[in-house]
């Protein structure tokens, strides 16, 4: 919430949907800011019979004297039916998207993935338009290939090409990762030296080449700090 | 007709197809062999070398000086089935069709071989088919006419390769295979120098039925033409006779693992826990 610019005037009114909001100063002596109020309201009794009014100093915390006391003149003063603080602002973007989330909001989102199950075998070819989710393992000679990201939840021995045609933010992930090649985009990793035991790794791209690394270690989507659709 | 090939008109054959995609990794000595075994359990078996232009089969079953008609005419009707079949003399029972030298493979179709797997399956109880290494018109030919399939893969990675391959062709058949390893040297599996069958059956996941031994009694019966099976302290050949066995009802009997045949004095050391 921005603070108030000094050289404005300590008291304005503006019409808020059904209800007026009054930002005031609250670095101004409070008997001052009673009497641009009182100056204020004088002018539009009318209005003010039973309204509702928002007393804004700024802050969502802070100066409940000063709200309480001048809410009172108002109500005593003026007949307005009730004063409050302003409420929680809309929150800005992040948060709302992060709201959003938090309320599911992947429940309308149609994801395109393909999940296979069982072994795909030598001379066998299996080709996603976005992720490719394959439940069994990827014998050598055989090729998965996907749009986005590829995930063998099993072992990986033949050739994974992933973000076709040219997306280089995806990741190849095995629990058992021994490809004899890997494809990010454009960006081809062949002889990769194979791992010493079974480990679930994942390969991306960093500084334009590919990194093979231990899943669980890296994390790599640990560190977001709530659920994205992807 | 007598009461046994009444019987034996109500009790259609098994056709098994024995495969590999990659050659020379034992298909023929396997066929020869399984053949020889099952026939001396006292079923009627035929074997047929479905290789049209490169046969073989028939020398490995010593019986090459006997042909006369092959399968290329009993299937377009130029003979019966009965004269295309070799009666082998030593083991009862056992018949071999052979392929013809002078054809290509593209002679036959998938469609005449669906018939004429009929025709064999109410004749003998066991028809095993030689299928030629690749998988093109032989192998379609083969395949189209049995409903099992045994594929046969050595410890290497180029046929575990190509084994896979075939696997997945005959899936799309609707056939599950079963596996036998073939040519294991225990030796050089235990030295880690050699692809150990349980690696094996990790990437083709398909039902093992047995494991070959490399033997290489093998290499004598195939040039003096005497069924391994009937050769005394042949590994090989007593791996063969258990898979026979197993494909024969017996399907709970244990798969041996080839182990490595110590000296015998090693074998005493490691024994009282001297040696190595």
């Amino acid at each position: 919430m921005k603070k108030m610019n000094q050289d404005k005037t300590p008291v304005r009114i503006k019409g808020m949907g059904n209800s007026l909001c009054i930002t005031l100063d609250p670095s101004q002596p409070i008997d001052y800011l009673q009497k641009e109020l009182h100056r204020l309201f004088k002018r539009m009794k009318h209005l003010a019979v039973n309204a509702k009014v928002i007393l804004d100093v700024g802050e969502l915390e802070g100066h409940e004297e000063l709200v309480e006391k001048l809410g009172k003149f108002l109500k005593e003063t003026f007949a307005v039916g009730s004063v409050s603080r302003p409420p929680v602002k809309q929150l800005p973007s992040e948060e709302r998207r992060r709201k959003q989330d938090m309320e599911c909001s992947w429940g309308r989102y149609h994801s395109d993935v393909l999940m296979l199950t069982g072994r795909v075998r030598a001379g066998q070819k299996v080709t996603a338009k976005n992720h490719l989710l394959i439940l069994g393992d990827v014998n050598p000679g055989a090729e998965v290939l996907a749009g986005g990201d590829i995930f063998i939840m099993g072992t990986l021995r033949g050739t994974a090409i992933a973000g076709q045609p040219d997306n280089e933010e995806v990741i190849v992930l095995a629990l058992d990762f021994q490809p004899i090649q890997i494809q990010i985009g454009k960006i081809v990793a062949a002889g990769l030296p194979p791992s010493p035991e079974k480990l679930a790794e994942f390969a991306h791209v960093e500084n334009g080449t590919i990194v093979v690394e231990d899943y669980l270690e890296a994390d790599p989507f640990g560190r977001l700090p709530w659920p994205q659709v992807r | 007709m007598t009461n046994d090939e009444v019987e034996r008109c109500n009790l259609e054959g098994r056709t098994i197809v024995i495969t590999s995609g990659k050659g020379g990794v034992g298909k023929t000595t396997a066929t020869a062999c399984l053949g020889a075994a099952i026939a001396l359990e006292g079923k009627r078996v035929v074997v047929i070398d479905m290789d049209i232009g490169l046969r073989n089969l028939d020398v490995v079953m010593g019986l090459e000086n006997r042909i006369i008609f092959n399968i290329v005419d009993a299937v377009k009707g130029k003979c019966k089935l009965k004269q295309a079949a070799i009666k082998d003399r030593r083991i009862d029972n056992l018949f071999l069709i052979p392929a013809s030298q002078s054809d290509n493979k593209g002679v036959l179709t998938p469609k005449e071989m669906v018939q004429f797997g009929e025709e064999l399956r109410k004749q003998f109880d066991f028809v095993l088919m030689d299928c030629p290494a690749g998988i093109e018109r032989g192998f379609e030919n083969s395949v189209a006419a049995a409903d099992e399939a045994i594929v046969i893969c050595t410890p290497e990675v180029a046929s575990v390769r190509d084994a896979d391959r075939v696997i997945g062709l005959l899936y799309a058949r609707s056939i599950t295979p079963k596996l036998v390893v073939n040519r294991i040297v225990p030796e050089m599996v235990k030295r880690g120098d050699m692809l150990s069958h349980l690696d094996m059956v990790d990437v083709l996941s398909v039902e093992l039925i047995g494991l070959v031994p490399m033997d290489d009694q093998v290499v004598i019966s195939s040039n003096t033409g005497i069924p391994l099976v009937l050769q005394k302290r042949s590994r090989a050949g007593e791996a063969f006779q258990r898979i026979a066995m197993r494909l024969n009802g017996m399907t709970d009997l244990p798969i041996e693992v080839p182990q490595a045949q110590g000296h015998f004095w090693k074998k005493i050391g490691n024994k009282l826990g001297i040696g190595k």
